[in-house]
């Protein structure tokens, strides 16, 4: 990679890079059309056969898969927890892209996200973009950036303490 | 896993109480010294300090004449991991889609269900 800065980024490429501490991007090109991963995304017959981490089942409550619909599902943990979530359809354009978003809830999570999918076809397979959003939220990035002050703090004192420890030997 | 965090972020919500816990950053210090620099009563002070106790934020000494408090970190940290169980979630979600999306594709196709 090149270290030179690139001048000619135009806005998407910043967006991408803006707020890395609130943002997760996924990249993987999955074996298989683009249309059938659009489906499996979309259709809550195909969902439970692979939405969640291994050892999880859902169960979905309602799917309302058009902009402004509700989709309401509890994912069942393998130590026996249920996780509710609570989502909202923002965009469908099938089978090229779909956002949604995870709306905070007090018996789902306390802050809320956006989820944005693309699909892009590449001859028989499907080059996947999964970039999950956080809200801003104070009380998260106050925990964050306190987090990294402290542990910031130690290394120092840290090293400090080692630079000491060289000096007296 | 958002029990806590919920917690730990309904601590947070509150501008004195962030404060209070960047001073207990810089290192532990008496109720006393940490009430100082608000516009406010001691019992209000020890209110807060409550809510961050209960949240596992700071812990208190148990000299009675001086109960120094102190940062604990550990909430902290799990805030600032949490965003990583998404990344592990999709991951291995992503797996499993690979892998159902080969089963479907390898069963014969029903003939009439073509697009």
């Amino acid at each position: 990679m090149s270290a030179q800065a690139r001048t000619q980024a135009g806005p998407q490429d910043q967006a991408i890079a803006l707020t890395p501490d609130r943002e997760i991007v996924i990249k993987r090109t999955l074996d298989a059309p683009r249309e059938l991963v659009f489906a499996a995304w979309t259709d809550p017959k195909h969902l439970p056969h692979w939405y969640g981490p291994d050892g999880f089942t859902i169960t979905i409550h309602e799917m309302d898969v058009t902009p402004g619909g509700v989709w309401r599902l509890t994912m069942h943990g393998p130590d026996g927890r249920d996780y509710y979530n609570n989502l909202v359809f923002c965009e469908i354009v099938p089978p090229e892209r779909l956002v949604y978003r995870h709306v905070p809830d007090e018996k789902a999570e306390p802050v809320g996200h956006q989820t944005i999918v693309t699909f892009e076809a590449r001859g028989n397979k499907t080059d996947l973009t999964l970039r999950l959003v956080f809200d801003t939220n104070e009380a998260r990035d106050y925990a964050v950036s306190t987090y990294q002050a402290v542990e910031g703090g130690k290394q120092t004192t840290r090293r400090l303490a080692d630079y000491v420890a060289t000096l007296a030997s | 896993m958002t029990d806590r965090l919920s917690t730990t972020l309904a601590a947070l919500a509150d501008p004195t109480r962030r404060a209070i816990l960047a001073r207990l950053a810089l290192g532990q210090t008496s109720v006393t010294d940490l009430a100082a620099p608000f516009d406010m009563s001691l019992p209000a002070v020890s209110k807060h300090l409550k809510v961050l106790e209960r949240a596992g934020l700071i812990a208190r000494g148990r000299d009675a004449q001086w109960r120094p408090c102190r940062l604990h970190a550990e909430p902290l940290k799990e805030v600032a991991d949490w965003i990583e169980h998404y990344r592990r979630f999709w991951e291995q979600s992503l797996d499993r889609l690979e892998s159902y999306l080969h089963e479907l594709q390898a069963k014969p196709k029903k003939p009439g269900r073509r697009k």
